[in-house]
C-alpha cells in the first residue's frame, strides 16, 4: 500500500465541528425540551429559566473542550493500535481558515437575526423570558448552522 | 442534472506528483499544509489560493497552467 492510499484522519477542525455541533444539539435540545415541559404547566413569568440556561451554556462549553480532547486522544490511540502513525491533527492551513470563515459567516447571520429580533421584542416590551429564550434559540440554531456549514465544506468541498 | 461542482479549476497535481515520485504527504510537508488539503485540491474540492498555486507549481517544477486549468463557461 502506498502512502497515498493510507487512510487520512479527519482534519482536527472538522472533528471540532462535529463535537461542537453534536454538543450544542444535545445541550440546547435538552434545555428546550425542559422549557417546553415547563411551559405546558406554568406561565412564562413563573419559570426560573436563567439557571437552567446558564447550565446548558456551561455544559456546551465544557463538553466541547473535554470531548475534543478525548476525540483527539482516542483517534491517536486507535491509530497507534493499528500500527499507524497519525499526523498531528491540530495543524490548520489556508483551507481550514477558509472553511472557518464560511462557518463564521453563518454564525454572524444568526447573531444579526438574534440582535434585530431582540431589539424588536424589547420595543414591544416583551418580558426577559421571551427575549432571553429567543436569543438563546437563535444562537443555538446559528451554532448548528456554523457546525453544519463547516462539516459540509470539509465533506463536499468549497 | 447534477449539482454544481465545488470548483471549476481542475488540476494535474496527482500526475505531476507521481512523475516526480512525491507522495501526498511529501507535497503537503513541502507546502506546509495538511495532507487532507492536498487530497481536497487533487479531488477538485478546494481551489487553493493564488500563492499556494504558485508554490505547488514551483514544487512540481511545472508552469502554473500545466498544473491548473480553468474550465470556465465553455462547458455550458
Amino acid at each position: 500500500m502506498t502512502d497515498d492510499e493510507t487512510r487520512v484522519p479527519m482534519a482536527g477542525d472538522e472533528k471540532v465541528a462535529w463535537v461542537y455541533g453534536s454538543t450544542v444539539l444535545v445541550t440546547s435540545g435538552a434545555y428546550f425540551v425542559w422549557l417546553a415541559i415547563q411551559l405546558s404547566t406554568h406561565e412564562p413569568s413563573e419559570i426560573a429559566w436563567a439557571v437552567p440556561m446558564a447550565i446548558a451554556i456551561a455544559a456546551s462549553i465544557g463538553l466541547v473542550i473535554v470531548l475534543t480532547i478525548l476525540a483527539s486522544i482516542g483517534s491517536a490511540v486507535w491509530s497507534a493500535l493499528r500500527g499507524r502513525f497519525q499526523e498531528p491533527d491540530f495543524a490548520s492551513d489556508e483551507r481550514d481558515r477558509a472553511i472557518k470563515q464560511l462557518g463564521d459567516r453563518s454564525l454572524l447571520s444568526a447573531l444579526s437575526i438574534a440582535t434585530g429580533g431582540a431589539l424588536i421584542l424589547a420595543m414591544f416590551d416583551a418580558s426577559g423570558f421571551w427575549i432571553g429564550n429567543y436569543i438563546f434559540l437563535v444562537c443555538s440554531v446559528g451554532a448548528l448552522a456554523e457546525a453544519g456549514t463547516k462539516i459540509r465544506a470539509y465533506r463536499r468541498g468549497l | 442534472m447534477g449539482g454544481p461542482k465545488p470548483t471549476r479549476v481542475s488540476n494535474r497535481i496527482r500526475d505531476l506528483r507521481t512523475e516526480k515520485d512525491l507522495t501526498q504527504a511529501d507535497l503537503a510537508s513541502r507546502l506546509g499544509v495538511t495532507r487532507q488539503t492536498i487530497i481536497a485540491i487533487e479531488q477538485g474540492k478546494y481551489s487553493p489560493s493564488l500563492e499556494m498555486a504558485f508554490q505547488i507549481a514551483a514544487v512540481l517544477e511545472a508552469p502554473l497552467d500545466d498544473v491548473f486549468s480553468y474550465k470556465g463557461d465553455d462547458a455550458d
